[in-house]
């Protein structure tokens, strides 16, 4: 027979070990298959299409700068006709929607592949809920970055946004990031465990997107503002970051409910 | 409203091996009056048993008489709806999660990744374990479940009856005091089937002796049990 | 029976609010004794919902209690999106006549409405579960735990963050703008609304009751 030691010992093996095999594992598979990515990015690029055309009519309204001041340029705005505002904070928000879409398409498949395969039972056998939520977080987080950081590019080079202050900029970005890979994260776990289609998945996770939204173009607006003072870049980037936070906490707190039985 | 009945049977001359002095005190499994229900559909209830080490205890009935839902309960995966569990591993009374480090379960509704090779799947869940599995580590417990030669192969392509015994690989990880199995033989072929008796009476024989639950209704496999409880469908 | 009292009592108030109306800013101001109690007890129930569903998640109780509770915390959910519902009917209704436009993209209008969807969600996840208690029970705690952060945004956050709203900063709360018919009507608004509430919820889960116990004996 076998001659291995008894290795079922007292010592429980650490949490992030756990964490780090599940992300490794998620990882190494989705590159083989490459389910989620795809998902993600081909919706990405449709919309980015769809937007490219819808919005070629929309310029950047131009005006003149003398001394200080804009003045009009156009015989529009002389008479004082309303313009379209698709400026760089309406632009940074409309690519925010684009990546609430693609997550919303993509990552749910975390959880969704576990319990349509049924490998739930191995992984709940072999490794603890905190470290399952958290592996399950840091993937989809790594997928939504990849993304970000592949259509911000493009999409900047499309409509012509700007990128106002660097420093803001990407503070903005990457708790715009985390905000979303927590909530689509707890989503994607309860509207697995319920069995659920993508539209419970959506359904779901609407208002909390919602209230993403709502917090991420008050934080946009301060990426533009010109020399804005610290405190209130603080407040609102902070503002977003801290709903990321929240919800992280809370969805590490209650999802040992949602995975065990 | 049907108990289940307890009978110790011995089959094959086996002696009965809570007169074992090197039985550990520290490993038994015990049930308490323990009753699931899914909804308002009540599947068992009132279960009674206790099971020592060096014992294997095999659960039999009907076809969904509940079974699978008694070994998902022991193995602490699913909460009862009535009565108590007790798993004692290493001289400790275990929770549901912390009792999962000391039991092995096989059973025909596990599924490892099909998207990795049998090896990544058991390096992947012995790191779970703390257990980081060599080259040759793998290769010995390949060939304990008669898998050689096909570990770099995708699971996605194994047979259901090589899927099976790659289950046994996975259960058989940490070399676990407690074995969970539910159908064993499922999809098995004769070698298969003997390389499962093998694990079983390996099992009873180690040092200390292992507690082994087995839920079947094969003849055969009733045969290695020195207990047997019988679970009723509810009428 | 002290309910039915209640709901008595909220009666007479409906016709004593019309008339002693007269002294605040125009008979539009009455609308006040319908929308701000609909919107504050449509927040309260969300409380309500949220307290029972931590009850149902961390305390230990045999099956039947503990999906009593968690039937406590759906219909407090369920209350909750009947008051949003109104309050933001009422809200839109005093928007047209106030400043002739019903739906302004104002914060306060936005987080009512986002509030209902995520009162709405709450139901739908219910509904999907219909025919499993104790999943419904565990996953509908969760969610409405989880989309707590949300909610206390937009209770408290997003109308300070985002500085220009049209609403009404707060007369009622200061004491000296409110004439005493005024707060009179007002108050026993807020405890006639409160009373309506209490009622409902009693009739729910009465019902609930009832339901759950012939579902018992035909099965």
């Amino acid at each position: 027979m076998t001659t291995f030691e008894n290795a079922a010992s007292e010592t429980r093996v650490s949490w992030w070990q756990q964490t780090f095999a599940l992300l490794a594992k998620d990882l190494k598979a989705e590159l083989r298959t490459k389910v989620a990515i795809s998902a993600v990015g081909v919706f990405t690029f449709a919309s980015l299409l769809l937007l490219g055309l819808a919005t070629a009519v929309l310029k950047e309204v131009p005006t003149i700068k003398l001394l200080g001041l804009s003045y009009p340029a156009t015989l529009d705005q002389l008479l004082g006709k309303q313009q379209p505002a698709w400026d760089s904070p309406s632009k940074l928000g409309m690519l925010w929607v684009l990546f609430c879409f693609a997550a919303f398409a993509g990552l749910a498949h975390s959880f969704v592949h576990e319990e349509e395969t049924n490998t739930v039972t191995a992984l709940r056998l072999s490794m603890s809920a905190g470290a399952v939520y958290t592996g399950k977080l840091l993937f989809n987080l790594i997928v939504l970055l990849v993304i970000m950081l592949v259509v911000t590019p493009v999409y900047i080079a499309m409509t012509g946004m700007k990128i106002g202050s660097p420093f803001v900029f990407l503070a903005v970005m990457l708790s715009g990031g985390v905000c979303l890979a927590a909530t689509a994260t707890i989503i994607a776990a309860l509207a697995a465990k319920a069995q659920g289609t993508g539209a419970l998945y959506g359904a779901l996770g609407l208002p909390l997107l919602l209230v993403f939204l709502l917090l991420l173009m008050n934080a946009a607006g301060t990426v533009y503002v010109e020399n804005a003072p610290t405190l209130r870049i603080v407040k609102d980037v902070g503002g977003l970051f801290s709903f990321g936070v929240l919800i992280i906490s809370m969805s590490a707190m209650l999802f040992h409910f949602v995975w065990e039985e | 409203m049907h108990a289940s009945e307890l009978e110790t049977t011995e089959y094959g001359g086996a002696s009965d091996n809570r007169m074992n002095s090197s039985a550990q005190p520290d490993l038994s499994i015990r049930l308490e009056q323990v009753g699931h229900r899914f909804g308002t559909r009540k599947v068992f209830s009132g279960i009674d048993l206790e099971v020592a080490a060096g014992q294997v205890c095999t659960v039999t009935g009907p076809n969904g008489s509940g079974k699978s839902t008694l070994l998902r309960i022991v193995a602490g995966l699913l909460a009862p709806s009535e009565g108590t569990v007790s798993v004692k591993a290493n001289g400790q009374v275990r929770s549901a999660d912390a009792r999962r480090d000391f039991l092995g379960y096989v059973s025909p509704d596990l599924t490892l990744y099909k998207e990795l090779s049998a090896a990544e799947n058991l390096q992947f869940f012995g790191r779970l374990r703390g257990i980081t599995l060599t080259r040759d580590d793998l290769i010995e417990r390949l060939t304990q479940v008669g898998l050689r030669g096909r570990g770099r192969d995708l699971v996605g392509t194994y047979s259901s009856g090589m899927r099976q015994r790659l289950k046994y690989a996975f259960a058989l990880l940490a070399n676990p005091p407690i074995l969970l199995l539910d159908e064993p033989t499922a999809n098995l072929d004769v070698s298969g089937i003997a390389i499962v008796e093998t694990i079983v009476a390996a099992q009873k024989s180690r040092a200390g002796g292992g507690l082994t639950i087995i839920a079947t209704n094969e003849p055969r496999e009733l045969e290695w049990g020195d207990m047997t409880v019988r679970v009723d469908a509810e009428a | 029976m002290g309910l039915l009292m209640g709901l008595m009592i909220y009666g007479a108030f409906f016709y004593a609010g019309g008339a002693l109306g007269f002294n605040a800013s125009g008979d539009i101001a009455r609308i006040v004794f319908f929308h701000v109690p609909c919107a504050i007890l449509s927040s309260v129930c969300y409380a309500v919902g949220a307290w029972f569903a931590v009850v149902y998640l961390f305390k230990k109780y045999p099956r039947r209690k503990a999906l009593e509770i968690d039937a406590k915390s759906g219909i407090a959910m369920e209350l909750g999106f009947l008051f949003c519902t109104l309050g933001t009917i009422t809200g839109s209704i005093f928007a047209g006549m106030q400043w002739n436009s019903y739906w302004n993209w104002d914060p306060r209008e936005i987080s009512i409405v986002i509030m209902l969807l995520l009162y709405a969600s709450y139901l739908v996840l219910r509904a999907a579960l219909a025919g499993k208690p104790e999943q419904r029970a565990k996953l509908a705690a969760v969610y409405a735990l989880v989309a707590l952060v949300p909610a206390q945004y937009l209770i408290w956050a997003i109308t300070r963050i985002v500085p220009s709203t049209m609403h009404p900063k707060n007369p009622l709360f200061e004491k000296e703008s409110l004439s005493l018919s005024y707060k009179i009507v007002l108050y026993s608004s807020f405890l006639a609304f409160t009373l309506l509430y209490m009622w409902l919820s009693q009739l729910r889960f009465r019902a609930y009751k009832v339901r759950t116990r012939l579902e018992g004996k035909r099965g």
